[in-house]
């Protein structure tokens, strides 16, 4: 049974709500034994929030809010209502253009509302409604080294039942031996690790030799209703063990998720020792660490049959399309969509998901706009401001209006990197911006 | 306002939708080749016996305005007949899924579980999960069920135990012993199903015959199908046998006219005519299998091949992106990431031209791997 606390309410979207929101916020927090500062900063984001989306919600619209304790986190959701004027104030952006046209509490755009937080996402649920998510994290003390045993006995075995301890130490192990770029934010204070296990946000197998020290590790987690991103293989092993470690935890993964309600398997970051055989390479994104440029190569595997989708393309993005496909044996059908000649509304919409720990932004669409391209621009500019290098954008090949933008994605300095089967509703095409931080 | 998942039990809301593989002709078209050899079901090639066949080409286009027999009476009395068993010891389904739901359905109750192997026929574990029953999932021992490790996962809220013998995807089998000792052992503290889909390929004395086991074991049920040896996979026709006692609780959550007349029909009918077809298949099996295992051999390719009209290949390359490629040469076969077994294919053994394809596709599209 899931030990979250959890508090969900309506309340109507006045400013007058924001005050007692915090205090609930405050109590949540207290009550899931957070600390001081954890507490002020996940008040202050909901009371931020509710200030903020109270003066973008459709005033008879209530605004819905789920505040939610974990072991490892503190989540507050807010569902509201948003009508077509205000949407742009959706984008994180906003306050920079807005700051120049008018100075009230709606110009704080919900970057600047979300300063608190770790990371917030905004999600579009279809029509006018809206779904925000902002995160705490709990504070855990960093690392601290530890030593990788050097005798071991074979044979190794997967483990699928490990207590925290034992997962605790398998994540001080990998952020010891592997670069951080390729671990888990969690595995950097490692007794978080456990706690989002036991709280299902992130799953793993162990591989033990037979006197139960770990021997390697593999984790993943969710990253779309389809697909579910791994780590590692993380391999403690010497190097004439290692293959076969490996090949262990591989295959104990896809083992733990052949029948879950997923279609693909994917990382941007796995290991050198994953076994190149069992997945596929889509691509590589690029990245700016330490002073120099390191390409990730994009993983991939299906969990089942692909048998065919048809997929919308716009007429600069064809080429790479016919070439990725037939490269990867797909069968598409490509349904060719033109650049709007009239944009649908004035401005644009995207949805951002950044995470300053991992140097890392991903942008998608929401809504088609005339601002499309000084919106491309001005999430940027933003991302840069605050030091995020690696700014991705994905585009649905479902959905035709997304497809026709590849023009502009390409005017804007982004480039396609890699497609991403069924990483959607269908394919996914994965941009970069093309400079890098 | 709520949501429909709002509506949706836990169990049923993480539940994945089973995705059946789309028709030939679009699968060709996407494919881009001009004919498909389907060795991903295990269908039998040569298609019904003779008796079936002429069934199913006589059936009168008016008698598809008329339900069909809601209890399967008449092949029910053709299957009693054929087995020297009484008709009220069988019910007839829609395919042995439908026949498992009603056994699951019958017997479990929340909170209860059923064990069954982890790398095994997959619908025990599915109908189970989406019923809100717990599957107890035990590990194969070198690629056969292991009576040890199953009697130690059944617990007192156990209710079926589903043995899947001969086993898909591995063709291992338990011979009378281990089935006996197993049986003894368990000392009827949950039911056994024996889901016996691919018993006919088997001609072994060894093998033992689930009907015969019913005599002495009352809490074993056995699952047959008209789908694999008898060519009917179409018709969708599979049927249990167990006790009087038995179906006749699992009747009361059996879904009566499921069955379509022209299946039962030609099932009956395969049945009075099914020694020389038998016979046919096991040699087209045989020689496939022969066929198979050389060229695996030659290719330096680990391999499963036991009971069934099926081989299991472990492949250098990702299982799905084999297929695709295979897919591109008109050879369709099954992937087994499903099954748990990644980076392993399942073939079904057929008729000869298929084989040859299949031999001539397979080096093509590990060429590079």
């Amino acid at each position: 049974m899931s030990e979250d606390v959890r508090v969900s309410l309506e309340i109507p979207a006045e400013t007058a709500f924001a005050c007692p929101m915090a205090g609930l916020a405050n109590v949540l927090a207290e009550r899931t034994g957070y600390n001081q500062r954890e507490r002020y900063r996940f008040q202050l984001t909901v009371e931020e929030f509710c200030l903020c989306l109270a003066q973008l919600a459709e005033g008879r619209q209530p605004l819905t809010i789920d505040l939610t304790g974990r072991r490892h986190q503190l989540q507050a959701s807010f569902v509201f209502r948003a009508s077509n004027l205000s949407l742009g104030a959706l984008n994180i952006t906003s306050h920079a253009s807005a700051a120049a046209t008018a100075a009230s509490a709606a110009d704080v755009g919900l970057l600047l509302a979300g300063k608190a937080a770790d990371r917030i996402r905004l999600k579009h649920q279809g029509g006018d409604r809206f779904l925000l998510e902002a995160e705490v994290d709990r504070a855990y003390p960093e690392a601290s080294p530890v030593r990788i045993p050097e005798e071991w006995r074979p044979p190794f075995v997967i483990r699928s039942d490990s207590d925290a301890a034992q997962l605790a130490q398998a994540a001080a192990l990998a952020i010891s031996a592997y670069p951080p770029w390729q671990c888990p934010s969690c595995f950097r204070t490692p007794a978080k690790f456990p706690d989002m296990v036991a709280e299902g946000r992130i799953a793993c197998v162990l591989a033990c030799d037979a006197k139960g020290q770990t021997a390697g590790l593999m984790a993943w987690s969710p990253c779309s209703e389809q697909g579910l991103y791994f780590s590692g293989p993380f391999v403690f092993t010497p190097p004439d063990t290692t293959a076969g470690v490996a090949r262990l935890l591989v295959d104990g993964f896809l083992s733990a998720v052949a029948r879950e309600p997923y279609s693909i398997v994917l990382s941007f970051r796995a290991t050198e020792d994953l076994p190149q055989a069992s997945f596929e390479t889509l691509g590589a994104l690029q990245s700016f660490v330490d002073g120099r440029v390191l390409s990730h190569p994009v993983v991939f595997r299906h969990l089942r049959e692909d048998n065919g989708l048809a997929v919308w393309c716009a007429p600069q993005l064809e080429d790479f399309l016919r070439q990725t496909y037939d490269r990867l044996a797909l069968p598409r059908d490509i349904l060719p969509v033109e650049a709007p000649s009239v944009r649908p509304r004035r401005e644009s919409l995207l949805g951002a998901t950044y995470d300053r720990v991992r140097n890392f932004a991903e942008l998608e669409p929401f809504l088609d706009g005339e601002d499309l391209a000084e919106n491309l621009a001005a999430h940027v500019a933003a991302f840069r401001r605050r030091g995020i290098g690696s700014i991705l954008y994905s585009m649905d090949l479902a959905v035709p209006w997304e497809a026709a933008l590849a023009g502009d994605l390409l005017q804007a300095g982004f480039v396609p990197m890699a497609v991403l089967p069924q990483g959607g509703q269908a394919d996914k095409v994965i941009w970069q911006y093309a400079q890098l931080a | 306002m709520r949501s429909l998942l709002d509506f949706t039990p836990d169990y049923v809301r993480s539940f994945e939708r089973y995705v059946p593989s789309r028709p030939d002709p679009v699968l060709m078209r996407q494919f881009g080749v001009t004919h498909l050899f389907r060795l991903n079901n295990n269908e039998n090639a040569l298609g019904p016996p003779p008796l079936a066949q002429e069934a199913i080409a006589s059936f009168p286009p008016e008698r598809g305005a008329i339900y069909p027999s809601g209890d399967a009476y008449d092949l029910r009395q053709a299957l009693a007949l054929r087995f020297g068993k009484s008709p009220e010891q069988f019910l007839v389904g829609n395919g042995s899924c439908e026949v498992i739901s009603a056994v699951i359905r019958a017997f479990c109750g929340p909170g209860d579980t059923i064990v069954t192997a982890d790398k095994t026929f997959a619908v025990y574990e599915w109908v189970a999960q989406f019923s809100g029953i717990e599957a107890r999932l035990v590990p194969l021992v070198n690629q056969a069920l292991s009576p040890a490790a199953m009697l130690a996962a059944v617990t007192e809220r156990t209710k079926i135990v589903f043995v899947c013998n001969p086993n898909n995807p591995t063709g291992s089998w338990w011979n009378r012993v281990t089935l006996e000792r197993f049986l003894t052992a368990l000392d009827g503290r949950s039911l056994v199903v024996l889901d016996e889909a691919y018993c006919e390929f088997l001609d072994d004395p060894d093998y033992p015959d689930g009907m015969e086991v019913i005599e002495r074991h009352d809490n074993v049920l056995v699952f047959r199908t008209f789908s694999k040896m008898y060519g009917l996979a179409g018709f969708r026709i599979g049927y249990l046998y167990g006790s009087r006692e038995a179906v006749d609780i699992v009747r009361r959550t059996h879904i009566a006219y499921s069955v379509n007349s022209l299946g039962q029909i030609a099932a009956a009918a395969a049945l009075s005519d099914d020694a020389g077809h038998i016979a046919a298949t096991r040699r087209m099996v045989d020689n496939a299998k022969r066929a198979l295992r050389g060229l695996f051999d030659a290719m330096g390719l680990e391999y499963v091949c036991g009971a069934g009209n099926f081989i299991m290949v472990r492949t250098p390359l990702s299982d799905t992106l084999l297929y695709r490629k295979l897919m591109r040469e008109g050879v369709m076969v099954r992937t087994m990431t499903g099954f748990r077994y990644p980076n392993w294919i399942r073939v079904s053994l057929a008729e000869e031209p298929a084989m040859e394809a299949f031999a001539k596709a397979l080096p093509k599209a590990l060429e590079h791997a």
